[in-house]
């Protein structure tokens, strides 16, 4: 049980693109938009039966026919300026209640993608995911970064719209990357490999509801585009924010005036810093969000400034 | 297989022995809590060893029913002389695979099981004065043609698996062939013994096995609780209405369903 590979691609040290579910699953959109665009091969997997349970069976005419898990799939593009291999999983393995991945299984998914990263001589490790920040919902999302050491500080602030977590609304450049596109970075540092963290934003209280985002994965798309020297089609992702955009603005038009007034506040300063919304505020905000959805928020985020 | 996942009770011998596995976690019509304790009662079923808990179930305390406590059981229960290897307990809560896995590896390794059998109750709109029919799933096209004359209808399904369904799967990929068993109990019996429904899977696992099982107890108890139900009918037109509509194939709204499933359980657990 572990790792299946279908074909050993020669691939030149490669870099690895890794995206999971998480919220606004921009990291996800993220990396299947790439992946897609690219017209990545797949090459492997990792057996899912350790880390999920099944989520459907197919039964004709008296015959089990497949029992369905969730993918943990490997891709493999040879570009111009440098080979990719893609890690895609389209469900993080968890323990108990919680939402992102944690503990054992976690650290064994992790180890078991850092396996493939070294077999085929990968030389770096980018995740993608989400930075809950005070980003208003009309402003293009930017992209923050965590880097695993010093030297690939200078590299990141040189693409587009891109910055450090020290950054950010005020922020001291300290937080957590919850799950795996956490987790990764740190096992792939641990075996001496460069790891990227590259996260767009998502405004504060849109981050609860249960929806893509994908203005953000847009933003964090034409940073890889920058890395790699591609052009990427955003037909597809477009016409998906666009159907977004109308559910955000309809939120949006429900906040009361007061809060409304105070969130437009945001848009008036570049990169606001904490504070304009107050607390108070927020919490109706999110009140208001769980209503609109009908439904409660996810726990945590991957990364709060 | 992990050794230290069983604990083993005594000593068996089996020739190649067929492991029986009814889920006691949706015990429908409590079809398989009397599947199981009529073939270990009547077949002499020794307890032979146990899956460990730990790690499967939420162990933070101890449920209670009725007064009394309530402890996971992954138990395996050996009838030598017939050859039949039988499993009773909860679906685990946690690490399905690994206990699916501890199951098979049991009845293969230590016991060389050679066909597999799950049984569970399948809630059905057919009326108790209906025979009860089974559906079955195979893992395999050549065991569904070596059961194809034992009146079992092939079912068509798409959607979240059972454990059942699970476990066939895992047996699959290990070559052992395997059928899951779902007998239909009336809606209006599922919280109730349906004696009609132990009897027709009894009589399946009988004629496969050729057990030689008697069938006295059982008949007299589908026989009062038709009268009971009999009864019930002529007292309530309501709900005598209900049984006539599913006797002609039609349907109940939702409120009917409930008064009828009420009515019977309250007649019946009287």
């Amino acid at each position: 049980m572990g790792i299946k590979l279908f074909k050993e691609p020669e691939l030149e040290k490669p870099d690895l693109i890794c995206g999971w579910p998480g919220i606004g699953n921009i990291g996800l959109i993220t990396v299947d938009t790439l992946k897609g665009a690219l017209k990545a091969e797949e090459f492997g997997e990792i057996e899912p039966c350790d880390f999920f349970y099944p989520r459907k069976v197919s039964i004709k005419d008296g015959l089990l026919e497949s029992l369905e898990f969730p993918s943990n799939k490997f891709y493999y593009k040879k570009l111009e300026k440098r080979d990719l291999i893609f890690f895609i999983g389209e469900e993080q393995p968890t323990e108990g209640e919680r939402v992102y991945a944690a503990g054992e299984k976690a650290y064994h998914m992790a180890s078991l993608v850092s396996d493939v990263a070294e077999k085929f001589g990968c030389r770096r490790v980018y995740t993608s995911g989400a930075c809950v920040s005070l980003v208003h919902h009309t402003m293009k999302p930017r992209v923050i970064s965590v880097v695993s050491s010093e030297k690939l500080i200078e590299e990141v602030k040189g693409h587009p719209n891109t910055v450090l977590i020290s950054e950010v609304g005020g922020g001291k450049g300290e937080g957590v990357i919850t799950g795996l596109n956490g987790l990764l970075l740190a096992v792939a540092k641990r075996r001496g490999l460069e790891s990227i963290c590259l996260m767009g934003e998502i405004p504060d209280w849109f981050s609860r509801a249960p929806l893509p985002y994908p203005k953000a994965s847009k933003s964090v798309l034409e940073v890889f585009a920058d890395i790699f020297g591609i052009e990427i089609d955003f037909t597809v992702l477009d016409k998906m924010l666009v159907q977004i955009e109308d559910i955000v603005e309809g939120v949006y038009r429900g906040f009361p005036p007061e809060i409304k007034e105070r969130y437009d506040e945001r848009k008036l300063i570049a990169h606001p810093e904490p504070g304009g919304i107050t607390e108070e505020d927020a919490k109706r905000i999110k009140e208001h969000i769980d209503e609109f959805f009908k439904k409660g928020g996810k726990e945590g985020g991957e990364e709060s400034s | 297989m992990e050794r230290n996942l069983v604990e083993f009770y005594q000593t068996f011998q089996f020739r190649s022995p067929s492991l029986v596995l009814c889920w006691q976690t949706h015990d429908v019509g409590k079809l398989s809590s009397k599947v199981i304790q009529s073939l270990n009662e009547k077949l002499g079923g020794q307890k032979i060893a146990e899956i460990k808990p730990a790690g499967f179930f939420p162990l933070g305390g101890i449920a209670f029913k009725d007064n009394l406590i309530q402890i996971p059981e992954s138990e395996f229960w050996a009838c030598e002389k017939d050859d039949l290897l039988i499993f009773k307990g909860g679906e685990p809560e946690y690490e399905w695979y690994k206990f699916l896995n501890a199951i098979l590896d049991f009845a293969q390794h230590y016991c060389q099981a050679k066909e597999l059998y799950t049984i569970n109750g399948n809630p059905s709109l057919a009326a108790h004065t209906a025979p009860r029919r089974i559906l079955a799933v195979y893992n395999q096209p050549e065991f569904q043609k070596t059961l194809q004359d034992y009146g079992l209808e092939d079912m068509t399904w798409e959607g979240p698996p059972a454990m059942s369904s699970y476990l066939l799967w895992l047996a699959q990929r290990r070559g052992i062939p395997g059928v899951s068993l779902w007998p239909g109990i009336p809606f209006y019996l599922t919280a109730v013994e349906d004696a009609a429904a132990t009897k027709r899977t009894l009589s399946f696992l009988d004629r496969r096995f050729n057990l030689g099982l008697d069938f006295e107890e059982l008949d007299r108890k589908i026989e009062n609780q038709n009268e009971e139900i009999a009864q019930l009918r002529e007292e309530d037109a309501e709900i005598n209405g209900c049984i006539n509509r599913l006797e002609s194939g039609l349907s109940l709204h939702e409120e009917e369903q409930v008064k009828l499933a009420r009515g019977v359980y309250e007649i019946l657990e009287k």
